[in-house]
């Protein structure tokens, strides 16, 4: 679905992407893992447009990304960040709606949609009706989530999606958002530094480290074949509560 | 309240010795720059904010929440309407003849078939009482006259006769040889083929002639025998009070003292205190105009100046040549006036209206003859002031608009252009109000027009600088996420971008409001008219009621537009910011 080939990145002195293959397979959930200014964010917002390469190509669905037509193709990807990314000035359905509508969407069909979309994403209907601070923050993120499904494309790009949440509604909304990528069969590309929600949430692991990939496989492979010293070491440097307590 | 007294004070002086004899003064030395009274906006609104209620509360409803935040398409067709509304209004035909029509109270008849004609007068009150004359003796031919009182200078008058803009008004010889004409030393003969080459034309002298001259009181220079300034000379030890003006211009004190060798060591002094300091004998001498209306109030002679230091100072009426064609009777008319008001008349007329608070419509009726002109009462000024003053600043601020928001904009979205946006209108509040005012007039003649140009470029900085400031202070991830969902640039800025910069842009929006309130009290040196004529009148009379009779309604005004740009705001600001706001 995405191909970055040979991409780099710089800002100002720094180097955030260097000279960077990727493929990211279709129909699979990637989580993007790796230290803090590994490069992570840069490659999600690269693959919507936000960041353009120095040097290298970004490929979505075959064809280059190109501003010319970045209108389009951003509309066939769902783009989540924390919190959602709400507006605060519109309800959350003003949020969920504001693409369709402007794309002249008539009434009835976005209401259709938002009752859909708020099934899936167990968000109780009246709460569309909301403004983001009336709501509370996993409610956000699932208004976010209805935001970027709303026309149904075939990405899903989530950008440290569960970062503010307390740990139970971050439990709870992990196991949904497996269940509800199984069952839209997407694309999804995450990106987050807990290592234990990307290999709950993702089918193929990419571990960044200096702008460049370390490895790519499956949590099972980093874990156990590990291409890399660091590999082990971020795979397993989270503590858990038992060695804690 | 002292504060208002104060200026009032001040100004009264400055009226005093601003008429100053010599030209040097800018262009308008017989000018009076007012202070600038603060006030606040006004704005029209009403069917607008009722419009906007109805777009708000229209499409929020539970049933289809899809459509409850979606009032911010109502937001910008509201602002868009409030202020359309308010230049409509403005714009209607009451209402703009009020603001361009003359700031006299005068109620002329109109007849539909008299010639209209417009006299002026500068602004101080021996002018305004010879335009009135001037008014009175064209009322008398049965015409239709507008007295445009007050205006703010001698270039104002000048540029305004040359286009045609006012017909008439009462000038002295010695502005119009040294000043206007630039023939210093010209004799009337010059003075006529000159201003003939121009259009124009100039009756004889009214009889008197207003220039510098020393005064005296009476029985003191009785006593002592002085009845020229020659004759100061043998009396070294006379104490001469002077203003501080008159004691520091090289055509002043030094060089009045060379001509004459006079002896004295004069003290300068503020010119009010002067004649108190004269009649309780603090000072023997002080310098006047030889028409002020203290002359006789105080008892002052006016001493002979026998080897013609001063130029002259001869009253004229200057009027536009073609006017002995459209209306011969009045020009013959104002040339009769030749000789009739001499030195003591004027200085009566004078005090009639300084000393004894009558109106100058009043006093140069009595002269004539003629019954005054019909006065309104307060109430009715005020709202013809009122009306006046909302029409200036609605449609300024309402064509600033236009062009602000829209530069505002562009300097958000393109960085380094829109430094030089910033930089242009910053420079262009840097000028000073006056002179912008006086700028306009040759593009757009006296009146109304000019007094909206200059508050429409005033208004242009606030409204640009906090639309870009607005537009850029939103959150960098807000204005991502509304990219990367795929919102069309047109769709991100209506809908996501203004919503959200909303608030920024409307304290831009009330600041220009503010600034053009009380710039717009300048207008009336322009004869643009709005509350800052009666402060103007006010100031040149001294009379605090007549300051109070603008300052206060435009207090009253201030207060209410603060009170409607809040509510406003209130109602434009999305809920779910005063939410986020709270929370």
């Amino acid at each position: 679905m995405f191909e970055l080939r040979q991409v780099s990145k710089r800002y100002g002195r720094a180097l955030a992407l260097d000279a960077l293959d990727l493929s990211i397979a279709a129909g699979r959930t990637t989580a993007l893992i790796g230290p803090s200014g590994a490069g992570k964010s840069s490659v999600l917002r690269m693959l919507v447009g936000l960041e353009w390469p120095d040097s290298g190509e970004v490929r979505f669905d075959r064809e280059p990304l190109r501003r010319e037509a970045l209108l389009e193709q951003r509309r066939r990807i769902g783009y989540v960040i924390q919190e959602g990314g709400l507006f605060p000035h519109l309800t959350a359905a003003g949020n969920a709606a504001l693409l369709a509508r402007t794309l002249g969407w008539d009434r009835a069909r976005i209401d259709a949609r938002l009752r859909e979309l708020a099934t899936l994403c167990r968000l109780p209907f009246e709460a569309l009706s909301r403004f983001p601070a009336e709501l509370s923050g996993g409610q956000r993120q699932r208004v976010g989530l209805i935001r970027a499904l709303m026309l149904d494309p075939k990405v899903l790009l989530l950008d440290e999606p569960l970062g503010a949440l307390d740990p139970i509604v971050r439990h709870e909304l992990q196991a949904q958002m497996r269940e509800l990528f199984d069952t839209l069969d997407k694309t999804v590309v995450l990106v987050t530094h807990d290592v234990a929600e990307a290999a709950w949430l993702g089918d193929m692991l990419v571990l960044l480290r200096g702008g460049r990939v370390l490895q790519q496989g499956s949590a099972r492979e980093l874990l156990e074949a590990p291409a890399d010293p660091f590999v082990r070491e971020f795979m397993t440097a989270q503590r858990s509560v038992e060695e804690s307590a | 309240m002292s504060g208002v007294r104060a200026m009032g004070r001040w100004a009264g002086a400055a009226c005093l010795r601003a008429r100053s004899v010599f030209p040097a003064v800018i262009s308008a030395p017989r000018a009076v720059i007012p202070a600038k009274a603060e006030t606040q906006s006004p704005s029209r609104s009403g069917a607008g904010v009722r419009y906007l209620r109805h777009w708000m509360t229209g499409h929020s409803s539970v049933e289809s929440p899809a459509f409850a935040g979606m009032t911010a398409w109502g937001w910008w067709a509201g602002v868009a309407c409030l202020w359309f509304v308010g230049i409509l209004i403005a714009a209607t035909p009451g209402i703009a003849t009020a603001a361009t029509q003359d700031a006299t109270h005068q109620a002329a008849p109109r007849h539909s078939a008299a010639a209209h004609v417009v006299i002026g007068s500068k602004n101080f009150t021996e002018a305004v009482i010879l335009g009135e004359i001037g008014a009175g003796l064209a009322r008398e031919q049965g015409l239709d006259v507008e007295h445009k009182r007050q205006l703010g200078g001698t270039r104002i008058l000048w540029r305004a006769l040359e286009n045609g803009q006012i017909d008439a008004y009462a000038e002295y010889t010695g502005t119009l040889a040294e000043e206007l004409l630039q023939v210093p030393g010209a004799d009337n003969a010059a003075l006529r083929e000159a201003l003939a080459e121009r259009g124009l034309a100039m009756t004889d002298s009214l009889g008197f002639d207003n220039t510098y001259a020393l005064g005296m009181r009476e029985a003191r220079a009785a006593a002592l025998g002085i009845a020229t300034l020659s004759d100061l000379r043998a009396h070294p030890q006379l104490k001469l009070g002077l203003s501080n003006e008159f004691m520091q211009r090289a055509d002043g004190w030094p060089g009045l003292r060379d001509a004459y060798g006079l002896p004295q060591k004069p003290d300068g002094l503020d010119h009010d205190l002067a004649y108190r300091a004269l009649a309780t004998g603090a000072i023997d001498a002080t310098d006047l105009y030889s028409t002020d209306a203290e002359i006789p109030y105080y008892g002052l002679r006016v001493l002979d100046d026998d080897r013609h230091y001063f130029p002259s100072y001869e009253a004229v009426y200057l009027y536009r040549a073609d006017l002995a064609q459209r209306v011969p009777a009045w020009v013959d008319a104002l040339r009769g006036m030749a000789g009739r008001i001499d030195a003591a008349t004027m200085q009566r007329l004078n005090a009639q209206v300084k000393l004894e608070h009558r109106s100058e419509a009043d006093v140069a009726a009595d002269w004539l003859g003629v019954d005054a002109p019909d006065t309104r009462g307060r109430a009715s000024r005020i709202w013809q002031r009122t009306r006046e003053h909302l029409a200036l600043v609605g449609i300024s601020l309402g064509l600033a608009l236009l062009l602000a928001l829209p530069l505002g904009i562009f300097a958000a979205r393109r960085p380094r252009l829109g430094q030089g946006v910033l930089s242009l209108t910053g420079l262009l509040q840097t000028l000073p109000s006056l002179a912008v005012f006086v700028f306009m007039i040759p593009l757009f003649g006296i009146g109304a027009k000019p007094a909206i140009a200059a508050l429409f470029l005033y208004s242009l900085l606030p409204v640009v600088r906090n639309t870009h400031a607005g537009l850029t202070g939103i959150p960098l991830e807000l204005r991502e996420t509304a990219a990367a969902i795929g919102l069309p640039p047109r769709t991100r800025l209506w809908r996501i971008e203004l919503p959200l910069a909303l608030r920024t842009i409307l304290a831009g929006i009330k600041t220009a409001a503010v600034i053009n309130v009380g710039t717009a009290t300048l207008g009336a040196l322009i004869g643009a008219g709005g509350y800052g004529q009666p402060i103007l009148a006010g100031i040149r009379l001294d009379d605090i009621g007549l300051i109070l009779e603008g300052a206060v309604p435009a207090a009253v005004l201030a207060l209410v537009v603060q009170g409607v740009f809040e509510a406003v705001e209130r109602m434009l600001t999305p809920r779910g910011l005063r939410i986020a706001a709270r929370a």
